[in-house]
């Protein structure tokens, strides 16, 4: 078991390394002299003195080689320095400290509220293969995972802040501002949530321990609750953690659309005022802690499941 | 000669078919949702491509007098905040992204067959490692690369679908290892070995065609992603450059007068979402008919599987 975590976390520190290099890089790659935008950011003057450029150039360090150069940035993302933006000159890292934590929450409701309504319908269908709630079940999840969730969001404005004046229509103010990005952002989770509890437990209901305990007296509502929906929601879990870290940046549009101040209008933003460090560490954080998401529920998928010691499950 | 006149179909039908009825017959025997969404991806295509012939107003043309028309006999969709017809737009608005996704779901398909194909037959170390680099990088959105590449490049359609096909690969990839694994073990690839082909023919001649009824399920159920995330670029003004009509973009532009004229931002959405719907049916029908409908359930499962955010 030591030998497959050991070799997880050494594909991570693989990729974190690639990663890395390419969010170090891909700017180097754009035309236009760094020390130049730096210093335009700085004074907003298109009359620069090529002394001024020259001295930034020093003082930042841009004339060194560009190893030593990545080596340095990299030391000081370690320690959690990404520099300063060019738009607000507040620290990057404070910034996206501030913004994930907005998306956070705003994942983690979305994907609450998807799992509510996931699981127990995927139980539901599953109970009676071919039934009507199976195959209104198909009927949502294709619908589901088709409709842009850019579309149902100022749909879900108009009607319930516009007309209703029930739910704030943008900001991030209290629980209310919550729910409307919250809904937007669970349609397609919740659709392949659905699909992946449907499958596991039409294999539970099929299994030999649910047998035995309808045998035992137990009507099938109860054997599923009591003793399949612990073992049929396992695969959901491991899903959780990929939507998890896949809707910290995956939401732009969603938190443009409302005013939510996370992750995804942060880079937004950034993209907008062309600004280079933001767009770095937001590209680091992000790209970084999904994969370093994903390595850890691994590895815990690892050590609760012996079974799993095999590489692969396919 | 008379068997012949007897019966006239067969000879009909051994050869003398054209394309078109050869494709419709094909559609015919399929699984309702191949057929509906062939229909409807049929009819969205059409309309996307004859549309400078049929639209009933050109798309670009200003009528400041009469903007943020409500649906008439004259503009059956309204006008939107310049006075342009908006069934019009509609029905150009589908070019850009529809060709973007289709590019970039053939890139990625081609790239993550290969990779997953070779990693499948190779087995060992590269297997390994390059799954497990697969695992990490399927719940990367390709949002957040496409948005750091553009930041940096500035938006052209380059960087947009080079940025979309850079993660877009994966799931083709993880399908195709699993795919070539069950190839490995028949016996004719046993026998192709003992004959000493090449490892490149073993592949290309044997395993890539094993893979492309399951690779192209999945390709039609990715492109409808890819639509929507296309879409929404436009949406923030990073994908489809204006004065283009696209639809995602008509929806960034409606967003002013959402309670005025919420069909501004209806019908561009929906557009989107009936594309989008038409696809997945289309690979969805294709992924029941593979493993016949007992395996429904399996099907969708896996189709989660291969969906990343």
């Amino acid at each position: 078991m030591p030998k497959i975590i050991l070799q997880r976390v050494t594909i991570l520190v693989m990729m974190l390394f690639i990663v890395s290099v390419a969010a170090f890089c891909v700017p180097l790659l754009s035309d236009g002299d760094p020390a130049r935008t730096i210093l335009l950011s700085r004074v907003s003057d298109l009359d620069l003195a090529p002394e001024a450029v020259e001295a930034i150039r020093k003082e930042l360090g841009l004339d060194r080689p560009l190893p030593v150069q990545y080596l340095s940035w990299l030391g000081a993302a370690l320690q959690g320095d990404l520099g300063y933006s060019f738009a607000s000159r507040q620290p990057v890292a404070a910034e996206i400290a501030r913004a994930l934590g907005v998306s956070i929450i705003l994942a983690l409701s979305a994907l609450g509220a998807a799992l509510l309504v996931a699981l127990p319908l995927g139980t539901a269908a599953a109970m009676r293969p071919g039934g009507k709630i199976d195959g209104f079940t198909t009927l949502v999840i294709q619908t589901l995972v088709a409709t842009p969730e850019y579309w149902f969001a100022p749909i879900s404005i108009l009607v319930f802040a516009l007309w209703l004046g029930i739910l704030p229509s943008a900001g991030w103010q209290g629980w209310e501002s919550l729910v409307l990005p919250a809904m937007a952002l669970m349609l397609r989770p919740m659709a392949y949530f659905t699909q992946v509890t449907r499958a596991s437990m039409r294999e539970v209901v099929a299994a030999p321990y649910i047998t035995a305990a309808r045998a035992r007296g137990l009507s099938m509502n109860e054997a599923v609750v009591h003793h399949g929906l612990r073992n049929g929601s396992l695969p959901v879990v491991t899903f959780f953690a990929l939507w998890f870290a896949g809707l910290l940046g995956g939401s732009v549009v969603i938190e443009v659309i409302f005013a939510v101040p996370g992750m995804g209008r942060l880079l937004y933003e950034a993209v907008v005022n062309n600004d280079v460090p933001v767009l770095q560490g937001g590209f680091v954080a992000l790209v970084g802690l999904s994969i370093l998401i994903n390595t850890l529920a691994d590895v815990l998928y690892v050590l609760f499941n012996p079974a799993m010691r095999g590489s692969h499950g396919h | 000669m008379d068997t012949k006149m007897a019966n006239p179909r067969s000879t009909f039908d051994d050869g003398h078919r054209s394309p078109l009825a050869g494709a419709y017959t094909f559609v015919c025997s399929r699984h309702w949702t191949f057929k509906t969404g062939s229909a409807l991806l049929a009819l969205i295509l059409a309309m996307v491509c004859f549309a400078q012939w049929v639209a009933p107003y050109d798309p670009a043309a200003q009528d400041l007098i009469n903007r943020l028309q409500p649906p008439s006999a004259l503009h059956w969709l309204g006008t939107d905040h310049l006075g342009r017809d908006v069934l019009s737009r509609l029905m150009v608005g589908g070019q850009f992204a529809i060709a973007i996704s289709a590019i970039t779901v053939i890139i990625t398909l081609v790239v993550g067959t290969l990779i997953g194909v070779v990693a499948g037959r190779a087995g060992g170390l590269i297997d390994e490692v390059a799954m497990r680099v697969v695992d990490l990088l399927i719940s990367i959105p390709d949002v957040v690369i496409a948005i750091f590449l553009i930041g940096v490049f500035g938006p052209n359609y380059v960087t947009l679908i080079l940025s979309l096909s850079l993660i877009g690969w994966t799931p083709y990839a993880r399908l195709a290892r699993g795919l070539a694994k069950e190839v490995n073990a028949r016996e004719y690839i046993r026998a192709a070995e003992i004959l000493g082909m090449k490892r490149s023919f073993v592949i290309l001649r044997h395993i890539v065609p094993n893979t492309i009824r399951p690779i192209a399920a999945v390709s039609f159920l990715r492109f409808g992603h890819k639509l929507i995330t296309v879409g929404g670029l436009s949406y923030l003004g990073l994908g489809v450059r204006p004065p283009n009509p696209d639809w995602g973009l008509m929806m960034a532009e409606a967003q002013p007068y959402l309670e005025r004229a919420p069909i501004l931002m209806i019908a561009p959405g929906a557009m989107i979402f009936l594309a989008a719907l038409g696809v997945t049916w289309i690979g969805h029908g294709m992924e029941i008919e593979r493993r016949g409908a007992s395996s429904r359930v399996a099907a969708n499962a896996e189709e989660a599987e291969n969906a990343s955010p």
